[in-house]
């Protein structure tokens, strides 16, 4: 098993590998060939994308065919399939990412191969900035080259809807809980759509923990530096219970069985917003057909004038290589495709952003164009929950489900509690 | 039933039993309408269109047709497995004697108690270590190793009926045990083994939680059918789709021999009477 | 439930052994089996190897795990009944075990009362009942994967969920979302169980019913016994063998019920519908806590075997 030492060990003969294959890596990169092994564990139009992204891969090295490896199980939460297939023995190259806390729980299994050395020779420095070098990195060591990344506090709407109702994109908290009123009145039961099936009621909590503490503290609650019965983490889910209290939403039985909400938003047409990741932006286009910034938009989060406005909720996919993986050298090739031109135009198309400097921006449609800006203007903090360790991930989800059913005092305080109990022991 | 008939009942369980299929129909209507006529409810007929669109796109959005097949291999490996082993295994049991006959008689037909969960981290490991994990022998080890529990019990009940006689004639004409089972047991025995062969088929077929844990790389249609909703998004029509791809011969196998199960035992007290 | 027909058929307790007297059974006598090891010994060996790798090795390995702290890869850690200790002061747990109970007797009862009082009914017009009762027996043969879709279908919380539609129509803002509330979540789940489960004690006691002798029934009728005194008096003791079949049967399908969990709820919301099978699943196969969820699989197997415990003795006797 996997212990510390040769975990050391396993790192450092990635590090000499990587000296030897970095002697000369645009020869190598020629040279590729062989199978290679993505975990790949997106579906629908995401799944799409990549087969593209891939078809082209292997059309620019003929020598090179790419296997998707897709795991089952996890329903909500893909890591679950994850962890069953890499704990079960699986073998790939190179493993599609999207949650930092999996990242770590990966380099403490020995599974991740370090690609400081790759980071050097490619030259990626010329396309990826600092800051998003650190967000791959554990420590120092980067392990992960970010392929994309959205905005994660911009919320969408139908924009029909908002005419009819006479409202226009609020830009304060005030405008936006004044607002429910009028698109009640217009014929909407329930302006905000929250999905809290699995995961996507804390999104909420999420940003408004931004925009009442700062990313700061948010970065020491994912840490647990400081506990979940901090005032400041009360604060937020208070202002929370404020919209749910205001009605924004339908009951709370409503949105624990909703898994997706365009439904409810885009085609039964009973509410008007929702804050969602930008893998919206593809399910909307391709899936309900509509026209990005003329059928639909986003606006970001509502100020709400606690000093905080200027922060952002994101989240990032990035690649990880593997330290087992049959062919190292394609998969370093591969994350070089990742940030070309060649890739990003293709993920432009689906309505993702890379964060490549190599990227044209001008490819991405109106509404990926508004949440680049918005990103780029704001203090940016990665997606909680997708820091947290992952025992208590599903605490944290839980315990914010309950709260939805009750959006009390009383209840923030047994809900916070019960999370920093499970805290006390997942660190 | 004597006397008249009491039609009340009929018409009772007649709406009763109407609702019972409501659901099933639900999925066929939802896979043959556009999306956008249902999203308002599959039963409604403001306006009403019948599509082949969800029925075409799936099989190339998702690898149905693939898994259908392997499936179908799984569950006639396992079903063959089974049908083999056990009418050897039964017959035994009950005509031979060996040392520890009784003992793994009564160790074998009292573990159809144990629910599956108990093999899942064992075996997980098991294969693990063993580098079978996404090899079919994953899942078919346990399908024919879990079956013998109940299809033993099944052909040895049988065989206490059979003919005693038989066996003691093809023993003074010379036969030894192997052929008495191949010319003797055997042929008279078909209606059980065929019975354990049905339910071994139905059981493989639906399997899910050994599949999705043990295989990777192919995957049988349960499995499948619980990825066929995109990652973010639902796809009711294609959902339905490969409901109903899942569950249709399943379906049919139990219909045509439900006659096998209608009466319990059947199968045993048929061969009494 | 979790579909137990070969259970079914092969159950020992089976509504025929009411007329296991009715002929006579070979005497179980020592002498008569040929004694032939060899040969026996050749045909049994690959059964109690397969039958060793997949039911004796788990069962004692999901024993042995369960006295190890192993998460992940790390290495595995002895820590005695520690994992047992935990389960039972861990609430999730504990909320789990209540969980089982509800599913486990709730759906026992709804489904086999349902199908005994349907067979009941149908006696009373065997023939023309006939196609009603395929129908409901049908819904037997879709497995649970299947049947859950088929009713996230038809319970969905927006427009297009017929439930609400229809009580809807009746009973205005009674609309509700099944599933999304823990309230109503599990009994929901239960509904959907019962649903597919029915066919089975419906069938069982149908059979029951039907094998009674129609000389039987032409006296008491020739007495001028009612059809319900026929009922009360004849059918429904008659038919008791089939029910406590269908009983067992169902309490066991509902313990190890993990299919229908999976792909309906998730084991949500709020944790309202983790039954201990799916506890078990959710904290080794997703988290990775092999030796506790080993420990949980015990808790689960010492159920069952409590439940089983007449059908054991039955069976073990009957082994000749």
């Amino acid at each position: 098993m996997f212990n510390r030492s040769l975990r050391r060990r396993t790192v450092l003969a990635g590090v000499m590998l990587a000296a030897l294959a970095g002697v000369s890596p645009s020869v190598l990169a020629q040279d590729i060939s062989g199978d290679l092994v993505i975990l790949q564990w997106q579906t629908g139009t995401d799944g799409q994308m990549w087969k593209d992204v891939e078809a082209k891969f292997m059309e620019m090295h003929p020598g090179v065919t790419i296997k998707e490896f897709q795991p089952a199980g996890g329903q909500g939460d893909a890591r679950g399939g994850m962890r069953t297939a890499l704990m079960g023995g699986e073998v790939v190259d190179i493993i599609i990412n999207t949650w930092p806390a999996f990242r770590a729980e990966l380099v403490n299994a020995g599974i991740l191969r370090p690609i400081d050395d790759q980071w050097a020779s490619f030259g990626w420095d010329d396309k990826l900035s600092q800051s998003w070098r650190d967000l791959g990195s554990i420590d120092g060591t980067t392990y992960g080259i970010t392929y994309t990344y959205g905005d994660r506090s911009a919320i969408w709407y139908k924009t029909a809807q908002l005419e009819k109702a006479g409202v226009t994109p609020p830009k304060t908290w005030d405008e936006f809980i004044a607002s429910f009123d009028k698109l009640k009145a217009a014929g909407y039961p329930a302006p905000v759509v929250i999905p809290a099936k699995y995961w996507a009621h804390t999104e909420w909590f999420e940003t408004l923990l931004l925009r009442t503490a700062g990313v700061d503290v948010a970065a020491q609650l994912a840490a647990h530096q400081i506990p979940w019965t901090d005032p400041k983490v009360k604060a937020a889910l208070m202002k929370y219970a404020e919209m749910l209290q205001a009605g924004c939403c339908a009951p709370a039985a409503t949105m624990l069985a909703i898994e997706e909400p365009y439904p409810t938003l885009y085609t039964a047409e009973e509410s008007n917003y929702m804050l969602f990741g930008m893998w919206t932006n593809a399910a909307l286009k391709n899936d309900l057909k509509l026209e990005e910034g003329v059928d639909y938009s986003i606006f970001q989060f509502p100020a709400l004038g606690m000093g905080f406005d200027d922060t952002s909720s994101v989240d990032t996919k990035e690649l990880n290589v593997t330290t087992n993986g049959a062919n190292p050298a394609a998969a370093d090739a591969f994350l070089d495709y990742i940030v070309s031109p060649e890739a990003s135009a293709i993920m432009a198309g689906y309505g993702y952003a890379s964060p490549s400097s190599a990227a044209d921006g001008s490819l991405l449609g109106p509404v990926q164009q508004i949440a680049t800006g918005a990103v780029s203007s704001s203090k940016v903090q990665f997606v909680l929950g997708d820091l947290l360790p992952g025992d208590l991930v599903d605490e944290y989800r839980v315990q914010l489900q309950k709260f939805l059913q009750n959006p009390t005092e009383a209840t923030v305080d047994e809900v916070l509690a019960a999370i920093e109990a499970k805290a006390a022991t997942a660190y | 039933m004597i006397g008249r008939i009491h039609w009340w009942t009929v018409v009772l369980v007649g709406v009763i039993a109407t609702i019972w299929v409501i659901p099933v129909l639900g999925i066929v209507v939802t896979s043959l309408r556009p999306p956008s006529e249902v999203a308002l409810g599959w039963w409604r007929l403001d306006t009403f269109s019948i599509t082949f669109d969800a029925w075409i796109r799936v099989w190339d959005e998702y690898p149905l047709a693939q898994a259908f097949w392997f499936t179908a291999m799984l569950a006639a490996l396992a079903t063959l497995g089974t049908m083999l082993l056990t009418p050897a295994a039964a017959y035994a049991f009950h005509f031979l004697n060996f040392p520890f006959r009784r003992l793994l008689l009564i160790l074998i037909i009292n573990a159809f108690v144990l629910p599956q969960q108990v093999v899942v981290i064992p075996l997980f490991t098991l294969w693990r270590d063993l580098k079978l994990i996404d090899n079919i022998a994953a899942v078919l080890i346990p399908y024919v190793g879990m079956s013998f529990a109940w299809s033993i019990f099944l052909v040895k009940n049988f065989l206490e009926d059979f003919p005693k006689e038989l066996i003691e004639a093809a023993k003074i004409d010379g036969c030894g045990p192997l052929s008495t089972l191949r010319h003797i047991v055997l042929p008279n025995a078909t209606s059980p083994i065929f019975a354990v062969g049905v339910l071994q088929f139905l059981w493989t077929w639906n399997a899910l939680l050994l599949p999705m844990l043990y295989l990777r790389s192919m995957q049988p249609l349960p499995v499948l059918l619980t990825k066929v909703s995109g990652t973010y998004e639902s796809n009711w029509d294609l959902r339905s789709v490969a409901a109903i791809v899942t569950t249709i011969v399943p379906l049919i196998v139990f219909v045509i021999f439900q006659r096998q199960f209608a009466a319990g035992s059947q199968t045993r007290t048929g061969a009494k009477e | 439930m979790s579909r137990s027909l070969p259970q079914m058929v092969a159950d020992p307790a089976d509504v025929s052994s009411r007329d296991g007297g009715g002929r006579l059974r070979l005497p179980a006598t020592r002498g008569w089996r040929i004694k032939e090891t060899p040969a026996a010994w050749l045909l049994i060996t690959p059964v109690i190897i397969l039958f060793g790798i997949s039911v004796v090795y788990p069962l004692f390995d999901t024993l042995r795990l369960s006295f190890f702290d192993i998460k992940g890869l790390a290495p595995a850690k002895w820590v005695g009944f520690g994992n047992y200790v935990t389960l039972f002061n861990d609430a999730t747990f504990r909320n789990t075990l209540l969980t089982t109970l509800i599913f486990t007797l709730g759906t026992t009862v709804i489904s086999v009362s349902l199908g005994w009082a349907l067979a009941m009914l149908c006696a009373f017009a065997p023939v023309h009942t006939t196609p009603f009762r395929g129908m409901m027996f049908v819904t037997f043969g879709i497995s649970e994967a299947v049947s859950g879709y088929m009713w996230l279908n038809i319970l969905r919380p927006d427009k297009a969920g017929l439930l609400n539609a229809i009580i809807g129509n009746f009973i205005p803002g009674f609309a509700h979302s099944w599933l999304g509330d823990p309230n109503t979540a599990l009994w929901s789940l239960i509904f959907v169980a019962s649903w597919s489960g029915v066919g089975l004690p419906l069938m069982l006691c149908f059979a029951a019913v039907q094998s009674i002798p129609r000389t039987v029934l032409e006296a008491a009728y020739m007495d001028g016994a009612k059809p319900t005194s026929i009922m009360r008096h004849i059918m429904m003791p008659l038919s008791l063998p089939g029910v406590r079949v269908a009983i067992f049967i169902n309490l066991l399908g509902a313990l190890r019920a993990f299919d229908i969990i999976y792909v309906m709820t998730g084991g949500g919301p709020v944790r309202a519908t983790e039954t201990v099978g799916y506890f078990m699943y959710r904290e080794s196969m997703t988290q990775f806590k092999l030796g506790y969820g080993a420990a949980a699989t015990v808790v689960l197997l010492v159920a069952v075997l409590v439940i089983s415990i007449p059908a054991i003795i039955q069976r073990t006797a009957g082994a000749k």
